[in-house]
């Protein structure tokens, strides 16, 4: 018996010590700022900033731009900022100027056999946010190149200036109004319209990028001045994605040559006509449209040069993304700022992809999730990641622990239920990309 | 003139290379005598599960019996995580009850030549994991069902030698969802199933050298299925390939190897390694008919043991029984995954047997799983985060002789 009152005690004791110990949380990561406090923050930068996409600034996508979705975290690491504002534009929100309505793109029908995308027709929506008391926290200007941060006076032709800096009712420049807003956290992004604009209209409009040597004494200045006005906070600034690895330029051509299409007829800058081989020449998302009218294939009828940006415009456009980088890089690393190496993600996206948590997203057009049905911005996701990657360079550069944005609850484009013809690539109504690259030929240069 | 261009690449709109099927679905829960043993039971094999642990066991059973009974498993789970967002946030499994069953029946044609049949589950169990959690481009729901039927004979080849053969058929149902990484809002969901069947073999051998001292082994193939189903997409958006989809799943061989020994006339102690042959587990492959496009996730699992000790202490009409084990996970740290989470197991186990009338017997017990914490980190599928998981199994097997 003696065994036995060992054995029920013995077991009895094990099972009550196993199962009274309940299992603590595991270690992992704690959101924190490190040794930092956020009070206000501040983003400066072009369209990319804004949050537009799909051809069209609107609130629900502004909802989704980086700096939101930043700011958003910034709160769950236990920032102070008071309400993100940003200069939102009621759905769908902005017209194209050359029809009135809204130039918003969306997926218009998936029905068999070519599907469509292109504005809907509707009527413009109108600005909702524009009583704010003070400037807006979200200062990103579609279309503006660097050098309009430091502009004080000449910002004709922009719709979007009126839109984000109200000049009625505070000061007239980008930095004028982030002295007024004091933030102590500043991402900058800015330089990609000096590349982006040429490239998008074939190297017509502009006809050059911004010259280098304006580039990297520009880019010296604007760091100076925020540095000057705020010598204590806190800057990321962000590089130039080459813009040749963009869908707006790999779609048609690759898609032609998977038909057996290997060249083109197309018009140089120079305006001579010429046969232009898909392997070394791009062609833009407009040049579907050409295409699809029997254009570029009898030298009697040449693509325009508008939607072809042939080897030596692609250099050139590579070789101004280099040297800018370059420029970035030495002046953020001469004056201690975080960089968020925008090129190298968009590398990485276009040969290997990027993969988090089992959602996996490329450069592909529309099937590849990270852009917008525009080709050239990032969709809802797509800012979310950029979101993500600079908030891992705020972490890494300012020891700080910000959560990064669940990928999983940014939504994606809306696509009707209809039947979508099986190995499609959607028909894009013409001159609904038209103002893409007026986009970038505004502003000052 | 229309050009027309091809959307080059349907297969990048689907599956993230996301897993499918996960490890550590093997059950060796099939009669709660053994259950209340810690499993420690293929030196013995003294009751009709002798079908499942050692048909040996078969050839020293003279009498004729039918068992039943069934097993109640709860297990929860808990993720921590991703840290891919640098985030610890916990995400609880949707609790779920399994309960695989166990029939068993025996027969002896003489003192020497015994028959069986059996139908149990040695592989299950599933996961449910909330409709939008973070990982659901890797999983929502897996769900693994298998049944075996086994008809055994076992020969006593002279006094305390016996050897048993039996023949596996094996039905399996495969049931997985999730989210599809598509550009889409809403995302796609996609659920696959899978039907197979199969077969198998497995042998055993039981020597008792004394009165004291009884040897086992035995071993059971693989099952390998190869399946053809069906994969849903919700909403049926035509860039999908719905339709019939293909897959295979080996499931591992096992075998075993144990002493018992008598203390005293009614205490006997007993002690078992099983062996596992996970690394059949190197990858699971789907292939979809709708565009050829095929998935194929790594596994790279490795083969592992389990080691099993146990008591039982006899008085009179009842028997009290305990028992431990030690499972060693077949999933490397970077094949870690939601769909079954899986860690080294410790499991505790107590059980009762009472004896209600000459011919009728039943078996009771209670295992405690407890899983280590599980940190996964640089895995394969860009989910690193921690697991927690314990589970209580609840074991009943009713025993009627004649």
């Amino acid at each position: 018996m003696r065994t036995v009152r060992l054995f029920i005690v013995g077991t009895a004791l094990t099972f009550v010590l196993w199962s009274g110990c309940t299992q603590s949380d595991p270690t992992g990561p704690v959101a924190s700022l490190g040794s930092h406090a956020v009070t206000k923050y501040v983003a400066i930068g072009n369209s990319l900033t804004a949050g537009y996409q799909s051809n069209a600034l609107y609130a629900s996508a502004q909802q989704y731009s980086y700096p939101n979705l930043i700011a958003q975290q910034l709160l769950r690491a236990g920032a102070t900022i008071q309400l993100f504002e940003q200069p939102l534009y009621g759905d769908p929100g902005n017209a194209d100027p050359a029809t009135g309505k809204a130039s918003r793109l969306e997926i218009l029908s998936l029905s068999s056999p070519i599907p469509s995308i292109g504005p809907r027709g509707l009527d413009p929506g109108s600005p909702t946010n524009t009583a704010l008391g003070r400037p807006y926290d979200n200062l990103g200007i579609p279309g503006i190149p660097l050098a309009s941060f430091l502009d004080t006076t000449n910002f004709t032709g922009n719709p979007f200036v009126d839109l984000v800096l109200r000049p009625s009712m505070f000061p007239k420049s980008v930095f004028q109004q982030v002295q007024v807003l004091q933030p102590d956290l500043i991402t900058l992004w800015l330089g990609n319209n000096d590349v982006l604009g040429y490239a998008t209209s074939g190297g017509t409009s502009p006809s050059a990028p911004t010259p280098t040597g304006t580039f990297a004494a520009l880019y010296a200045q604007v760091l100076d001045t925020l540095r000057a006005i705020l010598p204590n906070a806190k800057i990321l600034v962000g590089n130039i994605p080459d813009v040749t690895t963009i869908p707006f330029f790999t779609t048609v051509g690759p898609a032609a040559q998977a038909q057996g299409i290997n060249a083109v007829y197309g018009i140089h800058s120079s305006g001579d006509t010429a046969v232009m081989s898909l392997s070394t020449n791009l062609l833009t998302l407009n040049a579907q449209a050409e295409l699809s009218q029997g254009k570029g294939i009898l030298p009697s009828n040449p693509l325009p040069s508008s939607v072809v940006l042939d080897s030596d415009e692609i250099a050139i456009a590579q070789a101004a993304v280099s040297s800018f980088n370059a420029a970035i890089a030495s002046v953020a690393a001469a004056r201690g700022v975080a960089l968020f190496d925008a090129n190298a993600l968009l590398k990485k996206a276009n040969t290997e992809g990027y993969s988090i948590a089992g959602e996996r997203f490329t450069s592909q057009y529309v099937a590849g999730g990270l852009f917008s049905l525009d080709g050239v911005y990032p969709s809802s996701r797509g800012y979310a990641i950029v979101a993500n990657e600079m908030i891992a360079v705020l972490n890494q550069h300012y020891g700080m622990s910000i959560p990064l944005v669940d990928i999983s609850t940014v939504p994606g484009i809306p696509a009707p239920a209809a039947k979508l013809g099986k190995g499609q690539i959607p028909q894009i109504s013409r001159g609904a990309l038209e103002n893409i690259h007026k986009l970038f030929s505004t502003g000052v240069r | 003139m229309r050009t027309p261009i091809r959307f080059p690449a349907v297969a990048l709109l689907l599956l993230s290379a996301s897993t499918l099927i996960a490890g550590g679905f093997q059950l060796n829960e099939h009669g709660a005598r053994a259950v209340g043993l810690g499993g420690a039971f293929a030196a013995r094999a003294s009751d009709p599960s002798a079908i499942y642990f050692n048909p040996a066991g078969l050839g020293f059973q003279t009498v004729n019996q039918i068992s039943l009974g069934a097993t109640v498993i709860l297990p929860r789970v808990a993720f921590f995580g991703p840290y891919q967002l640098n985030t610890n946030t916990k995400t609880a499994m949707d609790n779920q009850t399994f309960t695989p069953p166990h029939v068993y029946g025996t027969y002896h044609f003489s003192e020497d030549l015994h028959f069986g049949i059996g139908v149990y589950t040695p592989f299950g169990l599933g996961t449910q994991w909330p409709q939008e959690w973070s990982g659901k481009f890797i999983t929502t729901k897996a769900d693994l069902q298998s049944f075996f039927i086994s008809p055994t004979v076992a020969y006593r080849l002279r006094d305390g030698l016996s050897i048993g053969v039996g023949f596996n058929y094996a039905v399996g149902t495969v049931r997985l969802e999730q989210t599809v990484s598509d550009p889409f809002d809403p995302h796609g969901t996609l659920a696959l199933k899978f039907d197979a069947n199969s077969f198998g073999f497995n042998v055993g051998v039981l020597y008792k050298p004394s009165s004291e001292i009884s040897v086992g082994a035995s071993y059971r193939s693989e099952v390998a299925f190869s399946a053809t189903g069906t994969a849903d997409f919700t909403p049926n958006r035509p860039v999908y390939p719905e339709g019939d989809a293909k897959s295979s799943l080996t499931l591992p061989a096992t075998g075993y190897l144990g002493v018992a020994y008598s203390l005293s006339d009614n205490l006997v102690v007993e002690a078992d390694y099983q062996y596992v042959g996970w690394s059949s587990y190197q990858e699971l492959a789907v292939e979809f008919a709708g565009d050829g496009s095929k998935v194929i996730s790594p596994k790279n699992y490795r083969d592992t043991f389990v080691l099993r000790v146990g008591a039982e202490y006899t008085m009179d009409d009842w028997q009290l029984r305990g028992g431990y084990f030690f499972d060693r996970t077949p999933v490397e740290t970077p094949y870690v995954d939601p769909l079954l989470p899986d860690a080294n197991r410790n499991g505790l186990n107590v059980g009762l047997g009472y004896r209600l009338t000459s011919s009728l017997s039943i078996d009771a017990a209670y295992m405690l799983l407890l899983m280590d914490e599980r940190k996964a980190e640089k895995t394969v599928i860009d989910f690193d985060g921690t697991y927690q998981t314990r589970a209580d199994l609840f074991c009943v097997s009713l025993t009627y002789t004649f």
